[in-house]
């Protein structure tokens, strides 16, 4: 206690700003990392439904082989419209801005992240920017896919344009809350919290900050130039004023392979939290686990191209991307191992949110391997643009972050809300997603194989009866989501009262009430080891007031 | 940025209270990454320009004149003097000595209009003269007037930036020990700077 006052008197990590007064300021343009982590993922949520019933759509139109729902027009439009929605809206935003916010500043100790005003900011730009991307359906939506090729992109609707400006935006706040984090881990932990005694997931979330802040912004730099051509004529991209359409795929690959590890590294980290809690044993390979995410996040940046092979990249260009591709294989898989290691011989206690990590090393392994299939340049040149693409990455955004996702739901809700989410119903969840989820992806790897191409809204008839059984599977998958949210709405009221820490947890956030008081801790405390060792005592000093109705010594006036 | 910080510290004699001390860190290194974004930004922009010129078509591309690197060398001269001007109006706010630092700052801001002024000349020469235009020139258009004219962008803001912290400066906004809008505003143009040799090198020197 003594220590902790000595350290954090008068510095800014000690500083309680007063208490957000009325509706507006408290839930609307808060600048609590906490309720700004409600609010992305509230808005996430939102999305996530929008989006899902366009994939609805998409499986409704394929239930026959020659379609017959839907224009094909009207098909481009829904399947651009959902991948784009679903990565840039729902998952990125879910998995940094809702569970970084709200998670981790209270795992490092501090009262909030290091800039509050830019963290709202950031905060608005996104419910913006889906409702622009959203209304582009009014005035036709783009229909090139969510990796816009030109020179089709520049071809499209005035939708398209739209759909510039508002994956601009959500790129603008999403590289804003990447230099936020940054300067909170390196700027804001409590004392004590040495690098190497940080939470996992706050390790993945400083692995992740610095890809939203660099690819992010090359990102930026390709928008800007498709806006461009599309509404000033300045060619960049059109091969017949000089530009090249291959540009674009550089660009839009320097990004998105990094955003790739954006939608997964968080992932990562909640599983790296809820595995030991539940398996009641150390993570095994702290350092590992943690150092890899790095590895993972500075490798991301070399492996764009690997999207391209069938663009005419030049050969000596595939064998060094095809490589480091398969590298990248290497710290992930220790991630996986060390995830085993940490189950094995544990204490488990099958919660819904330990059988959703466990589901998320499942799904994402396999996803992971067909990945390593088609990083080879061989094999990809006959998977590329087939089904065998769509299975691939569905089972590592879906299998993967989504699956992650649900664990973190069902870890970190007492924490958001004070309540339980009701385990029957969350058991119900998951046997239901995880069927539904196989049903719907396994079989378009050998649809794929058999060559089914995707983007299209009709199709070879011999490819029906697959198609019909993912199209079933996907309405059990979106039955699973329902009960999911039926769930939230229910426990919010009725559900069980939480306590502070109802998992047994060790990291900081567990150690206060739930939900957390404005301020986070009424005194910072002092930390002295890794949280994750389950048979030390807490290596905490300074919490010994947290949990009682005294105010913090600040407020009352009996501190300075 | 310890060592930055720590240079800072060094300068005076009273102790800059902690509170003060660790919100300027973090708003420095929170600075540094937005200007890494830009500079990430340029970069971009850079890879498209080199990727253009390199996809076969020669360059520059018919019809296209070289860009005058007489005028853009004088222009670069009065950047980087404008920059040096920059570093030492930031000393001698360090050394309390304010009207040394005002006649810096006003004839930094002075240079900075000069060069935009001096872009303007370019471009409407380009233009009367060469009818090359952003949209009409094929990639050259493209690539020059958009990174040139994101640089001069920046140079704009920059020139605003600082008459606003000039401003700032005699209302007493800043003191001899706080004073981090000033190292942001010395930052920003240093940046800008920087992003000019380079643009400076691709398209009139190479």
């Amino acid at each position: 206690m003594a220590v902790a006052a000595v350290h954090t008197s008068g510095g800014i990590a000690d500083h309680i700003h007063p208490e957000p007064q009325g509706f507006i300021r408290r839930y609307v343009f808060s600048i609590d990392h906490k309720i700004i982590g409600i609010q992305y993922l509230i808005t996430g949520f939102v999305f996530l439904v929008l989006a899902g019933l366009l994939a609805e759509l998409i499986r409704v139109q394929l239930m026959n082989a020659n379609g017959g729902f839907i224009s094909p027009d009207t098909y481009n439009e829904i399947y651009t419209m959902h991948g784009s929605a679903m990565v840039w809206l729902v998952i990125i935003p879910i998995v940094t801005g809702g569970f970084g916010n709200f998670i981790f500043p209270l795992q490092l100790g501090a009262r909030d992240v290091a800039f509050p005003w830019l963290n709202m900011l950031s905060f608005w730009m996104f419910p913006v920017a889906g409702l622009l991307l959203f209304s582009s359906f009014l005035l036709g939506a783009p229909v090139a896919g969510w990796t816009e090729y030109p020179p089709m992109s520049l071809q499209g609707g005035v939708g398209t344009s739209m759909w510039c400006v508002a994956i601009f935006l959500v790129g603008v706040s999403s590289t804003l809350t990447g230099m936020n984090f940054m300067v909170t881990i390196l700027k804001m932990r409590a004392p004590g919290m040495t690098f190497t005694r940080m939470p996992l997931f706050v390790w993945a979330q400083l692995a992740t900050a610095p890809l939203s802040m660099v690819a992010t912004t090359a990102l930026a730099a390709a928008l800007a130039a498709l806006f461009m051509e599309r509404q000033f004529g300045i060619p960049f991209y059109d091969p017949a004023r000089g530009g090249s359409p291959v540009l674009w795929q550089h660009m839009f690959w320097f990004y998105s392979h990094p955003a790739v590890y954006i939608m997964i590294l968080p992932v990562f980290g909640i599983i790296s939290e809820v595995l030991p809690t539940f398996a009641r044993k150390p993570v095994f390979g702290y350092k590992l686990i943690a150092f890899s995410s790095v590895a993972i996040a500075l490798a991301g940046f070399m492996v764009w191209a690997h999207h391209m092979f069938t663009s005419g990249l030049a050969p000596y260009l595939q064998l060094p991307f095809m490589i480091l591709t398969f590298t990248i294989a290497v710290p992930t898989g220790v991630k996986i191992f060390s995830w085993m290691a940490t189950l094995w011989g544990g204490k488990i206690h099958y919660t819904t949110a330990l059988l959703f990590a466990v589901g998320f090393l499942a799904l994402f392994t396999f996803g992971g391997v067909t990945g390593i299939f088609l990083a080879a340049v061989p094999f990809d040149l006959h998977a590329h643009g087939t089904y065998f693409i769509v299975g691939h990455f569905h089972y590592v955004l879906v299998g993967g972050s989504l699956m992650g996702i649900f664990a973190g739901m069902y870890y970190w809700f007492p924490k958001f809300s004070g309540r339980m989410l009701n385990e029957t119903i969350g058991k119900w969840h998951f046997w239901l997603f995880f069927v539904g989820f196989n049903g719907t992806f396994l079989p378009m790897h050998w649809l794929g194989f058999l060559g089914m191409p995707r983007r299209v809204a009709e199709y070879d008839p011999q490819f029906q009866m697959w198609n019909r059984v993912e199209s079933v599977s996907s309405f059990i998958m979106t039955f699973a989501i329902l009960l999911f949210f039926i769930n939230m709405f229910v426990s919010m009221r009725n559900g069980k009262k939480a306590g502070p820490n109802p998992w047994g947890g060790r990291t900081l956030e567990w150690m206060i009430p739930s939900p957390p008081h404005y301020y986070n801790f009424k005194n910072i405390p002092t930390v002295y080891a890794l949280p994750y060792d389950f048979s030390e005592p807490l290596p905490y000093k300074g919490l010994e007031d947290e949990l009682n109705d005294k105010p913090p010594a600040q407020l009352a006036g009996a501190h300075h | 940025m310890a060592v930055a910080s720590a240079a800072l510290d060094a300068q005076h004699h009273e102790p800059v209270d902690q509170l003060y001390a660790e919100t300027r860190d973090m708003r420095l290194i929170g600075f540094l990454f937005f200007l890494f974004s830009d500079v990430v930004l340029f970069s971009s922009f850079i890879f498209a320009y080199l990727y253009l010129r390199n996809s076969g078509q020669g360059w520059p591309p018919q019809g296209v004149p070289r860009p005058d690197v007489a005028l853009a060398a004088l222009n670069s001269a009065i950047l980087f003097g404008s920059g040096a001007t920059m570093h030492y109006a930031l000393e001698n706010w360090k050394h309390g000595k304010f009207f040394r630092y005002a006649g810096f700052m006003i004839a930094t801001i002075i240079l900075g209009a000069m060069f935009l002024t001096g872009q303007v000349v370019e471009y409407t020469a380009l233009y009367t003269k060469e009818h090359v235009t952003w949209g009409g020139s094929g990639i050259f258009g493209a690539s020059f007037f958009t990174l040139t004219g994101m640089h001069g962008f920046h140079v704009l803001v920059g020139v605003f930036y600082l008459i606003t912290l000039l401003l700032q400066s005699v209302h007493g906004v800043y003191s001899k020990d706080k004073y981090f809008g000033l190292t942001a505003g010395t930052l920003y143009w240093h940046f800008v700077d920087v992003i000019w040799v380079v643009l400076f090198s691709i398209f009139y020197l190479i």
